[in-house]
């Protein structure tokens, strides 16, 4: 059973690695030789784990192999743009001004159903909605509305607004995060005067308070509602 | 970054390529010397038909002694099942030696000798086993 374990623990931290020179992608934007690669090594990485009379190296040896694979096809698919449509595919309009485009539909295998379910999801309820669909070669669709269905910025009404701020989480379950303290312009004494100030009798207490440059932050405790307040902050 | 992947991908490449030579001429080493111990039992026999004698039983003794060593390296590279047989067999010599039955002896020589050849074949590299 111990070998089991240590097998366990040296697969795991072997597959941790592969992934981590892979780069940070979700299973969703994943071109189809990453999806690929993604089943193959989490079948490759269970046999060693479990079957004590194959070596450890069995696992190791494919899942190293098919990493530096990965770095080759990745690296030719930035330097060629043939290769990277024969590996990748290329995107495809499947819906144009002049409505959906059955041919490109039937070429994806796509339904109705499908394309409906997709335009759901960025918020287009109907076709008409739409002036272009483009499946991407990732599976995800991207759409652009007709001019009028929009959606109206500030910079198209001429508004002026000012960029908005990245608040900063000061108190994260009970814990002041210190290296946060400084960005906010503020100490640990100012933070305990909010907390304290808004019904925690500890900072322990406090499940979560952010906090923007201009003071706007937000509390709350680790029993009760969350509350938008103003503080004064410190000038950097 | 891209520098640190490169390095990273020439390490892991450079790491593959060690273990593919370390294996192959692991496993050939190991294997050529376990044929050639069991040669020398062969000659031995020829000369002495006997297996009651000093001789043989230090041969015996050198065989599996140099298996013993082998195997043990060798389950770091090769599926552990797949060389148990010639273990197997090294340990029916030893009981045949013991008590002097000559002709199962040679079987079990001849069975280690077929293993031998056997797995230097699949182990190797070539388009069968690729394929």
């Amino acid at each position: 059973m111990l070998t089991i374990v240590a097998r366990s623990i040296i697969i795991y931290l072997i597959v941790l690695l592969v992934f981590r020179l892979m780069g940070k992608r979700q299973i969703g934007q994943m071109q189809p030789f990453e999806l690929v690669l993604t089943l193959i090594i989490a079948d490759l990485a269970t046999i060693p784990m479990a079957e004590v009379s194959v070596p450890v190296l069995h696992g190791i040896i494919p899942l190293l192999t098919l990493s530096i694979l990965h770095f080759i096809i990745t690296l030719l698919t930035k330097k060629s743009v043939t290769f990277s449509r024969i590996v990748s595919g290329k995107p495809v309009i499947i819906i144009n001004p002049k409505g959906l485009d059955y041919k490109a539909m039937k070429q994806l295998n796509l339904t109705i159903d499908d394309i409906l379910a997709a335009l759901r999801n960025c918020g287009y309820f109907s076709i008409a909605e739409v002036q272009y669909a483009i499946m991407e070669t990732s599976g995800k669709v991207s759409v652009m509305p007709k001019a009028e269905y929009t959606p109206a910025t500030n910079g198209a009404l001429g508004l002026k607004e000012d960029d908005s701020l990245i608040p900063i989480t000061l108190v994260s379950e009970g814990k002041i995060i210190q290296a946060n303290m400084k960005l906010a312009g503020m100490d640990e004494e100012k933070i305990k005067n909010i907390t304290q100030q808004n019904g925690a009798k500890k900072i322990k207490d406090v499940l979560v308070l952010t906090m923007d440059k201009t003071g706007s932050a937000y509390i709350q405790l680790m029993e009760g509602e969350g509350k938008s307040i103003s503080c004064e902050v410190i000038p950097a | 970054m891209k520098i640190f992947h490169y390095i990273n991908f020439s390490l892991i490449f450079l790491f593959l390529v060690a273990i593919c030579v370390i294996e192959d001429v692991y496993v050939n080493k190991s294997l050529t010397q376990t044929q050639y111990d069991c040669l020398q039992l062969e000659k031995q026999l020829e000369y002495d038909e006997s297996l009651l004698t000093m001789q043989m039983s230090l041969l015996v003794d050198n065989l599996q002694y140099h298996w013993d060593n082998n195997e043990s390296d060798l389950c770091y590279m090769v599926n552990h099942k797949s060389i148990q047989e010639i273990g197997t067999e090294i340990a029916k010599i030893k009981s045949y030696v013991a008590s002097n039955d000559v002709d199962a002896f040679k079987v079990s020589i001849e069975t280690i000798k077929y293993y031998c050849k056997a797995y230097l074949h699949f182990m190797g590299a070539s388009g069968h086993n690729i394929l």
